[in-house]
């Protein structure tokens, strides 16, 4: 069964039927866990780096932004069993308008916000695929955690 | 390289806009005409009348069945309202196809166009811009170019992306390169071709390059900043991805800010699922 995560969305999963998929991250990131041994995983897809602001926005839906919604992604899966030491995580998205640089790039400071607090929690990020002017697609399987990105312009990897 | 000809030859393929669009367009760029001008246009046609009542009692606006006559619409979501839903609704057949070149699904284009006008619409008010009506219908047919174009950028898609990829083109700059015309260029001509008024053309022609749009450069600016921004959330994103350039200029002129654009997608974060309501519509 596919479970379709929205954007600032945010969805976690055991059972192994299960895909867990979002499409179309542009500037967004998306992040997938995923725990071998009790076969859970996780995936959300978040907007913004930062919850200061908005805080009321924040409160009503934690997953669109990083600093509010990664702490939620790791503790629903934890809810289901799966531990932080076993977890393989992978961050994709990111990506930015031609010639943006500095300017308004949103999608560089939303894959820098991840890393800094995957980094701040001691959380290893296994793989990652961020940057560029393309948009990406995610497909994680709970079976077995293999991940299918999607890449526009590219076409599709498994990892 | 197409001859141009051919491709705007593949124009008349197109479902032609229907005449009460140019209707109330007519009328709204019209500084002479008033608000019952626009009612009569509305009441009178029983498809718009029919299309208003099914997208004003979508969830988008969490009345459903609240309305019974476009008359209650009017007096109740105001005019403002009923014209871009009375525009959306009767744009929707050639933005609702497949585009194959550009790798959108059934749907996907429409929900860019869609998302786009609600967004530009949104900015407009923002920077209290006169023309709202005119910068909601310029961003909802701005890539009418690329149906037309779609089945050139899929014979040449190869040429196209190795340009973008390899070479730094943008998406646009590879299209005329490659096939000698752009989307954007093709939907003025488009709107041209409909006889939409010479700034309904200006901005789709140009909504990538705003600096070029010498008499609206303002509303052509509002309509690049929602492009942008729908890229930027990824929403009805297909092969040319993001490969767009950004004007850092155009931003500042209008006077925004980083902090700005981190706002206006949070608050279209929120609304996104009653968007996808409106989608479900016709």
């Amino acid at each position: 069964m596919n479970i379709i995560v929205g954007v600032s969305d945010m969805k976690v999963s055991n059972d192994p039927g299960s895909v867990l998929i979002t499409y179309s991250l542009g500037s967004c990131i998306g992040i997938t866990i995923y725990d071998p041994v009790v076969k859970v995983g996780g995936l959300l897809h978040f907007m913004l780096p930062e919850s200061s602001l908005d805080l009321e926005k924040a409160k009503k839906n934690p997953y669109m932004f990083a600093d509010s919604g990664i702490p939620q992604l790791f503790k629903s899966a934890y809810k289901l069993g799966a531990k932080k030491q076993r977890m393989k995580v992978i961050v994709v998205g990111g990506s930015q308008i031609l010639d943006q640089k500095g300017f308004f790039n949103i999608g560089k400071r939303n894959n820098m916000a991840a890393r800094k607090m995957l980094h701040k929690n001691n959380v290893i990020i296994s793989y990652n695929n961020v940057g560029g002017n393309s948009n990406r697609t995610v497909k994680l399987a709970i079976n077995d955690g293999s991940l299918l990105l999607k890449i526009s312009g590219q076409g599709e990897i498994k990892i | 390289m197409k001859s141009i000809k051919s491709i705007a030859k593949k124009i008349g393929r197109l479902k032609p806009v229907p005449q009460v669009s140019h209707k109330i367009l007519e009328i709204i760029e019209d500084p002479e005409s008033s608000m019952s001008d626009l009612s009569d246009v509305i009441t009178y046609d029983a498809a718009v009348t029919a299309n208003l009542l099914k997208v004003s009692n979508s969830a988008y606006f969490g009345l459903p069945g609240k309305f019974e006559s476009a008359h209650q619409a009017i007096v109740y979501l105001g005019m403002d309202q009923v014209v871009d839903l009375v525009l959306l609704g009767s744009s929707s057949d050639n933005l609702k196809k497949a585009q194959e070149g550009y790798d959108l699904g059934e749907g996907e284009l429409w929900k860019h166009s869609v998302s786009c006008a609600i967004l530009a619409g949104e900015l407009a008010e923002k920077k209290q811009a006169p023309q709202k009506h005119l910068i909601f219908t310029a961003a909802l047919l701005k890539d009418i170019g690329k149906v037309v174009l779609s089945q050139h950028v899929a014979e040449s898609y190869q040429k196209i992306n190795t340009l973008v990829t390899e070479k730094g083109y943008s998406f646009r700059e590879a299209e005329k390169k490659i096939i000698g015309i752009d989307h954007a260029e093709l939907g003025g001509i488009i709107a041209e071709t409909w006889k939409f008024s010479s700034r309904l053309v200006e901005i789709i022609r140009y909504h990538h390059s705003p600096q070029k749009a010498e008499n609206c450069e303002f509303e052509t600016s509002i309509v690049y900043l929602a492009d942008t921004l729908c890229m930027m959330m990824g929403i009805g994103v297909g092969a040319d991805g993001l490969a767009y350039r950004f004007h850092k200029d155009v931003l500042e002129n209008l006077k925004i800010s980083e902090k700005d654009i981190q706002e206006v997608i949070a608050d279209f974060g929120e609304i996104q699922h009653k968007v996808d309501a409106l989608l479900g519509i016709n």
